[in-house]
């Protein structure tokens, strides 16, 4: 146990020697933390732009539709030439564009149908498919306006009322019934907006400690193509202690990082209360400890540092991406029982129960007893399929 | 009559298809240098590694102090230093900290191996480059290095394996006189080399391996003799004769 104390403290120094490694994986978290600050701290309603080309330029409708959309605030509109706008779809550049018809309000004025189109790319993306919404309701209200009109004009027909009063009467009684609708849609606030820091800092701490995993395996593999791991299996040092050494390392390099994450996130986004910030460093460490024997398994099996890192990178890649880290995964979905195999679901689900739900550890026990599982487990199997060369011992 | 220290019983060790050690024999005395020749792919380096528990022989076995390597490894590596042909050195960290590590690692306590580590360095003359990183050291300074990381913990019995390799004539004289000082102190050694002349000066006995047999043991005058007159022949015209001129590798 000394000494594999002793092997610990020794990768560690070495892991402090090597100042560009120390200062990239100590700023790392610094710099993701200045990047999720400058994403989060800001507004969170939706504003959002509507790119428009009006062919119907000057058109009375056309104007009206454009001065409707001016006055929600939750949109502004840039008006484009037509063939800026094809060739900013084309590239890309933008992906829903509104196209106001050369006709439009001449079909309107004549009572006739026409058409408003949104080209877009793919499903127009999620601001697009908001400004669609947004229009949509315009239109429809344009559509509801032209209805009234036209079923007042029949009804008073050859009562000698100038068809223009019947039209400013009309539109008074419009505009006073979209002042006091019918059906008035009421918010009521229920708490406030969730935290999107806190929605996603447990990820990101997942992130973080899963680095582990691919300095755990290159370790090993360091060590072999050094050649000291033949020397220290010269020595008196056994293999468990140089495994559990090089796993005590592993933790320490892994917490090291979310540390520091956690740290920065207690002091400027408060999400922690004092035992909420324990737990969570808890939460951490266990998941380090699972991550540094998951790397410690790779470095057993891999011959080379490639080899190490690129199935590290993948099996990161991997767990990040089936175990809900930065997007959730429905109940009940296939992809739900994928992500039942990864370990970073386990710690995801207990570091957002900590931080974003007001749980405990009592909370996650069970998470935590599958994250110090597989942590054990993955240093008996490491030690199991490791060789010091091939044929080796 | 000299003490057995190592032996060497029918060792076997493949690698897939190729026999790397074909039934190896040997006896090393204590207090002797014991020389192993050969040509590249001889099999030496393997029989280095059954010998210092990393490989573990397919058949055979050999005691080290009376210590079976196959059993007893535990207690052969706490009489074991090894000098491997590779550098294996830690090139982040400062000769001191390599030596002190490797030290630990031999059950020394802290005390014991930093004084262990300043006298091996002082040793090999590396004394005013106790704390630089040993990336920075030349080669000849590397091999010293690992010279004497490996004579940390108070070996008995020193395995070199070719440890002159690529170091200038200075370093060189300064290995053969810590391997003689390490002799006059009683310590075993195994030693591998390519250059014949360094094995008639150094060793007491040498053994030539090749195709993963030993095909020649004797003391480096009795192998001259073997071939004409010893004094006008070396030792690198017997290595010559017993293993051929053609190339291999």
């Amino acid at each position: 146990m000394f000494k594999s104390l002793l092997v610990g403290i020794h990768e560690v120094r070495i892991y402090l020697q090597d100042r560009g490694e120390l200062a990239f994986s100590l700023l790392l978290p610094v710099v993701t933390f200045a990047l999720m600050y400058g994403a989060f701290g800001g507004q969170t309603m939706f504003h959002g732009t509507a790119h428009v080309v009006n062919l119907d330029s000057g058109g009375t409708y056309s104007s009206r539709l454009l001065e409707q959309m001016g006055e929600l605030d939750s949109l502004d509109v840039e008006l484009l030439p037509r063939d800026e706008a094809d060739r900013k779809l084309e590239r890309s550049d933008l992906l829903m564009v509104l196209y106001i018809p050369a006709d439009f309000s001449e079909k309107l004025a004549a009572g006739e149908q026409t058409n408003l189109l949104f080209k877009q790319r793919g499903n127009g993306g999620r601001e697009g498919q908001i400004v669609a919404s947004l229009v949509r309701g315009l239109a429809e209200r344009i559509n509801q306006e032209f209805a009234v009109l036209q079923q007042s004009n029949a009804a008073l027909a050859g009562r000698g009322i100038p068809p223009e009063r019947i039209e400013v009467t009309t539109r008074r009684f419009l505009e006073r019934e979209q002042e006091h609708p019918l059906v008035e849609v009421a918010e009521e606030t229920v708490g406030s907006n969730p935290n999107p820091v806190e929605q996603f800092l447990p990820g990101i701490i997942t992130m973080f400690v899963l680095f582990a995993i691919s300095l755990g395996a290159q370790s090993i593999v360091q060590e072999r193509r050094l050649g000291t791991l033949e020397r220290l299996m010269t020595t008196r040092l056994s293999v468990g202690q140089l495994f559990l050494g090089k796993f005590q390392a592993g933790i320490l390099r892994g917490f090291l990082q979310t540390l520091v994450l956690l740290v920065l996130s207690y002091m400027v986004f408060q999400l922690f209360t004092p035992v909420s910030f324990l737990e969570s460093l808890a939460i951490a460490f266990v998941f380090a400890a699972a991550a540094s024997s998951l790397g410690l398994v790779i470095g057993s099996v891999a011959r080379t540092e490639d080899q190490a890192v690129w199935i590290a990178v993948f099996m990161t890649m991997s767990m990040v991406m089936v175990s809900g880290t930065f997007f959730p995964v429905s109940e009940g979905t296939v992809l739900e029982t994928i992500s039942r195999v990864s370990v970073n679901t386990y710690a995801n689900t207990a570091l957002k129960t900590v931080i974003s739900r007001g749980g405990s550890l009592a909370d996650v026990w069970m998470e935590l007893v599958v994250l110090v599982g597989v942590a054990l487990v993955g240093l008996a199997v490491s030690r199991l399929l490791f060789r010091v060369m091939p044929g080796g011992r | 009559m000299p003490e057995e220290y190592l032996v060497a019983q029918d060792l076997h060790k493949s690698f897939n298809e190729h026999k790397a050690v074909n039934g190896v024999s040997f006896v090393i005395y204590r207090g002797e240098i014991f020389g192993l020749l050969g040509p590249n792919g001889a099999g030496k380096t393997t029989t280095i590694r059954i010998l210092s528990t990393v490989l573990e022989a397919d058949r055979g076995d050999a005691t080290i102090g009376g210590h079976s390597v196959r059993r007893d490894a535990e207690q052969v590596r706490g009489l074991i230093g090894v000098c491997p042909q590779e550098l294996a050195l830690y090139t982040d960290l400062s000769a001191m900290d390599n030596l002190v590590f490797f030290g630990r690692m031999a059950g020394m306590s802290g005390q014991e191996a930093r004084a262990q580590a300043i006298a091996r360095l002082e040793l090999m003359g590396l004394s005013e480059r106790a704390k630089g990183k040993v990336d920075k050291f030349s080669g000849g300074m590397k091999r010293r290095v690992n010279l004497a990381v490996s004579l940390m913990g108070h070996p008995e019995l020193l395995f070199l394996d070719e440890p002159t390799v690529g170091v200038d004539p200075q370093s060189r004289n300064n290995i053969y006189e810590t391997i003689r000082g390490l002799r006059e102190q009683g310590m075993t050694i195994l030693y591998t080399t390519h250059y014949m002349e360094e094995a008639d000066r150094l060793c007491d006995r040498v053994a030539i391996m090749d195709g993963g047999q030993i095909i020649a043991t004797g003391t480096p005058r009795e192998l001259r003799s073997q071939i004409g007159d010893p004094n006008s022949v070396t030792l690198e015209d017997v290595f010559l004769k017993l293993t051929g001129r053609s190339l291999r590798d």
